[in-house]
């Protein structure tokens, strides 16, 4: 599980469609608003990082956003994630040999 | 009611996060935080990835690190960070992180083509020792070779380079920033006589104009292009351009992308220097008073193997090599270069490719006419598809950007730039052309570098861990600099040699031919990130000799040495950036190593302590050896000066040149500056090394235009980085913004305005377009820089009939070079888990291919095997492909050429060419 913070800048004339629209994102809960200029605190809960980067790529793709960037990443206390690493990068035993492909 | 525990953590990191871009916090929000973080400890730290410099701030809770964030208060990245700068406390805990060193073995003793076996780090550093001094013995200082790094914290390199310039009197140390920066530094040292942009950050709020040669800002520097996005959007005046030889994310925002064909960047600076002269823009009072016109050799070379080449080469490669010796002038070059096509010109001046002269403006002028719209459209439009018309309205409208009087400009450069055959050259263009408006060393005008490395500017250039650099931008080949140094290092007279060492490729070219047979590498990955790795590997793997790699995880560089050491990591050791703006800055060791590992620091010291005076300061020799004062070929012996001067034959060079009474004495750990903080090195060895070897280090810059102040200043809790010089004003220490600049660089004097001083004393011969004059008329250079006249020159390969495509290299967003830390993020793997081809929809298709097939990509060097990529954030012209380098499944540093600018030595990742078919 993936949570980050992000800082979503609308175009201030229309920051309540924007709050709006965020709010109606599934995973997206809209945290701060600051009507003087425009900056909305959101927080995205992701199941993975695809999720996480599209996530952002849609917020960044709605109407009158002027930038959507993470600010803030949480580093769950996932045991199972680190198990996703590259396949030739895992196996101890041949990462000290020189590898196939070097060969090739 | 009370908040789940999900809850309660999202309102915290919504308040942590709007804390961090500074907007005022809720009360319950502010309560929520200080719940969630209770028992943590924040504190300061800079991110371990590009040249950027972003701050970043660290959390750790017993003894782990429980989250990061960007710092509010960097004035880099104003609490932002990009998705890799996030990342930096998981990068230390990939599964298959290296806890023990590791040596290969048979039968319990080292053997070249034995298993890897864990041993000790006593077992471990005896073998490194003995196999150290055999190769010292047998082939003297240049027999052994330091691959260092621009990722070395400042104390690291400057221990780096001490204990091989002073202690082993060797200068074969290089590091991976010499295929990074290293035109950037020649045309730095070249144009101004003193090395480092003149500009800041800063420029990106004052200026009316960004210029993006060849570099990928949205996706190679997100942070600094998020401060150009914002500029874009607020500043009606602002336009952007890119310029590249494929489309990419950067020219979403961009007024203007201009897609060139390799090389055509050069015609494309001469074109608009050609403008600013016919349109009368330049700025004769800035000319005048600042500049003088010069110019240098065309038949410099393309960087390969100076002799014997064929040796190594394959015939095929030969194609290419051969160039080296003879080069036939082709159709633009004919034009560019006042020459004939087909002209066969023997290169001449591979060794003095860095020479120059002044010329008149006359010449000057003369030499940019052939570079009209019409050639410069020729030679340099990069996409098929685009029209004559379409190519020269756009450079038009580049030309009128850069000549409107009240225009502000910047032009930012990375690797289009450095990587690249005349990568020197193509620097210096870009000055020539701000140096001929005036439009530099100025608040929101200037050309700015950009560097890749976190520390390619602090450690790599201002420590000076090059072949032919000492600290503070002096040379190992100058008698007055190395005079200073051994002064301040408290060496006998010519201790140091006097004789450039093997740059990065020719390291591997020297342990390829047996030259070297010992070399160590830290914090930087070379058998992956050197072009044409073939050859490299075998000469690794089947050459008598050893090879030691420092890394946090087994890399391809692990894999091919002959030991191992696990390296600390980051935050498990105290350290010093600088970064692209002249910004140090630093930070405390945050958690203990993982297993055995140590610093690179503690690995170099500790090799020192087995290394005693009588082993390297007796009569060495050093083949090539030519200088005043010296005999041909050799070092001479200074173990009687040295008795003299109080040390001992028997002393190691750790005690002669690191651990001296007097810095154990002064250096005491622990220290008030480390808050609590721990230090694995400074506790082992019993002393704050990093703190003495930084104050060491001041001691060069001090006085001379390289200024920092001491150590515990950038340990305050309120500063965040200093950008040099930093000189003490009314009790403060205070950095400098704009350089060369009265109005805020203290070495500029009242009234001199503009005042280029790195030049001062020097004088250049007055010449013709051709050749230097006879020396009689010579110019003085004081307060002044070059604006030099460089000539268009093709690549060395370009596609043909065999190999039809060019092959251009890089990175991505998501990875950082050779992919050893971000790899090792799940998050970030997933995010782009393997390298692709990006290669034209039409080029596809012709070859009977389609997205995601599986395809070799060939050059005369080598083939690997990847999946294309026809859409996506790239668009390629027809004609050219684009593979990034950060996977280590994909080498495709196996397919690119080593050919180097021959003024930097730096290589051209750039452009060579290939062929793609179907695997």
């Amino acid at each position: 599980m993936n949570i980050s913070g992000i800082l979503v800048v609308a175009k201030p004339d229309w920051l309540a469609t924007v709050v709006d629209s965020l709010g109606a994102l599934p995973g997206v809960e809209v945290h701060q608003v600051d009507e003087t200029d425009g900056r909305i605190i959101a927080i995205q809960e992701a199941e993975d990082i695809h999720a996480e980067i599209d996530g952002v790529k849609r917020i960044k793709a709605l109407p009158h956003v002027v930038m959507a960037d993470m600010v803030y990443h949480y580093l769950a206390d996932d045991e199972k994630e680190y198990e996703q690493i590259p396949p030739e990068l895992v196996e101890q035993e041949q990462a000290c040999a020189v590898p196939a492909y070097l060969s090739e | 009611m009370g908040l789940t525990r999900r809850d309660f953590l999202k309102t915290s990191i919504a308040a942590s996060a709007a804390a961090t871009v500074g907007m005022p916090l809720a009360k319950e929000a502010e309560a929520a935080v200080k719940a969630a973080e209770a028992g943590w400890q924040w504190d300061k730290g800079a991110c371990r990835f590009c040249g950027t410099g972003c701050g970043i701030m660290i959390a750790t809770k017993d003894g782990k690190i429980v989250a990061t964030k960007g710092d509010p208060d960097a004035p880099v990245n104003r609490g932002l960070n990009c998705v890799k700068g996030y990342f930096n406390g998981k990068i230390m805990y990939g599964k298959d992180r290296l806890t023990t060193p590791l040596l290969r073995m048979t039968d319990g003793k080292f053997d070249k083509k034995g298993k890897f076996v864990p041993v000790s780090w006593d077992k471990a550093m005896e073998v490194m020792t003995e196999k150290f001094l055999e190769a010292y013995r047998e082939k003297g200082p240049t027999g052994v070779g330091i691959f260092g790094s621009g990722q070395w914290t400042v104390p690291e390199g400057y221990v780096g380079a001490k204990l091989w310039k002073a202690g082993f009197r060797s200068n074969t140390i290089d590091p991976n920033a010499r295929h990074c920066m290293a035109s950037a530094v020649a045309g730095f040292m070249q144009t101004f006589g003193i090395d480092e942009p003149a500009g800041n950050y800063d420029d990106i709020e004052y200026t009316d104009t960004a210029v993006l040669w060849g570099a990928n800002m949205a996706e190679m520097h997100p942070i600094l292009w998020s401060r150009i996005t914002n500029r874009r959007l607020t500043h009606d005046k602002m336009k952007v351009v890119n310029l590249s030889t494929y489309g990419n994310m950067s020219s979403d925002i961009a007024d203007i992308e201009i897609v060139f064909r390799p090389s055509g960047d050069l015609a494309i600076q001469n074109y608009i220097a050609r403008e600013i002269v016919k349109r009368n823009a330049v700025n004769w009072d800035f000319v005048n008073k600042n500049a003088v016109f010069a110019t240098g050799p065309y038949d410099i070379g393309y960087g390969f193997r100076p002799k014997n080449a064929d040796k190594f080469a394959s015939g095929k490669e030969m194609e290419v090599v051969s160039n080296e010796q003879v080069h036939v002038i082709d159709k633009w070059e004919a034009i560019a270069q006042r020459r004939k096509e087909g002209e066969q010109v023997k290169q001449a001046n591979t060794a003095t490719a860095g020479k120059d002269w002044a010329i008149s403006f006359e010449d000057f002028k003369a030499a940019l006419e052939p570079y009209d719209a019409d050639f410069t459209t020729a030679v340099a439009k990069g996409d098929p598809d685009e029209s004559d018309e379409a190519f020269k309205a756009k450079l038009k409208q580049l030309a009128d950007l850069y000549c409107e009087p009240k225009r502000k400009v910047v032009s930012y450069w990375t690797m289009g730039f450095n990587q690249h055959q005349r990568g020197t050259w193509v620097n210096e263009q870009c000055y020539m052309n701000h140096l001929l408006l005036g439009k530099q060393s100025m608040p929101g005008s200037g050309a700015f570098s950009l560097t890749g490395q976190p520390s390619a500017c602090g450690t790599a250039r201002e420590v000076g861990t090059f072949s032919h650099r000492l600290p503070a931008d002096m040379v190992v080949n100058v008698k007055k600099h190395r005079d200073h140094s051994e002064e301040l290092w408290h060496l006998p007279t010519n201790t140091l040699n006097p004789t450039v060492g093997s740059h990065f490729v020719k390291m591997m070219r020297d342990l390829e031919d047996g030259a070297m047979k010992w070399a160590i590498v830290q914090v930087n990955n070379p058998w992956q990130n050197t072009a044409n790795l073939n050859h490299w590997i075998k000469g690794a793997r089947e050459m008598d000799n050893f090879i030691v790699c420092c890394d946090g995880y087994p890399t391809v560089s692990a894999k091919v040495a002959d030991l191992v050491l696990p390296a600390a990591m980051i935050f498990e050791k105290w350290g010093f950036y600088g970064n692209a703006e002249r910004r140090t800055q630093c930070w405390r060791q945050q958690v203990a190593p993982v297993g055995e590992a140590r610093g690179d620091l503690w690995i170099l010291l500790e090799l020192a302590k087995r290394v005693k005076i009588k082993d390297t300061w007796g009569e060495q020799k050093v083949p090539g050896l030519k200088e005043a004062g010296f005999e041909d070929g050799k070092l001479p012996s200074v173990l009687d000066e040295a008795k003299k001067m109080g040390y001992d034959p028997e002393m190691s060079l750790y005690d002669a040149l690191f651990a001296t009474p007097e810095n154990k004495k002064t250096y005491k750990w622990p220290d008030k500056v480390a808050k609590g903080h721990d230090n694995h090195i400074a506790k082992n060895l019993g002393w704050f090394v990093e703190k003495a070897m930084f104050e060491e280090y001041r001691k060069f810059g001090t006085g001379h235009g390289h200024d920092l102040a001491p150590f515990d200043v950038y340990y305050d809790d309120k500063v965040r980085g200093l950008r040099w010089p930093v000189v003490l004003k009314d009790g403060k220490w205070t950095e400098t913004r704009w350089r060369f600049n009265e109005e805020y660089d203290p070495y500029v004097k009242k009234g001199q305005g503009i005042y280029f001083y790195g030049n001062d004393g020097k004088a250049l011969v007055m010449g013709d377009l051709d050749k230097p004059g006879d020396g009689s008329q010579k110019v003085k250079l004081d307060g002044k820089a070059k604006i030099y006249f460089r000539p268009y020159a093709s690549p060395v390969e370009q596609p043909d009939k065999d190999f039809d495509l060019w092959l251009c290299t890089g990175r991505v967003l998501e990875h950082w070079h050779s992919g050893s830390m971000t790899r090792r993020v799940p998050e970030l793997y997933r995010a782009f888990p393997d390298a692709v081809c990006w290669i034209h929809p039409k080029d596809a298709e012709s070859r009977g291919l389609k997205r995601n097939d599986l395809v070799w990509v060939e050059s005369r060097r080598g083939k690997v095997k990847v999946r294309i990529e026809t859409g996506g954030r790239n668009r390629v012209p027809r004609g050219l492909v684009y593979v990034p380098w950060f996977d280590e499944s994909v080498l495709i540093n196996k397919v690119t050429l080593d050919s180097t600018c021959p003024i930097s030595k730096e290589t051209d990742y750039k452009k060579c060419s290939v062929k793609v078919y179907k695997a």
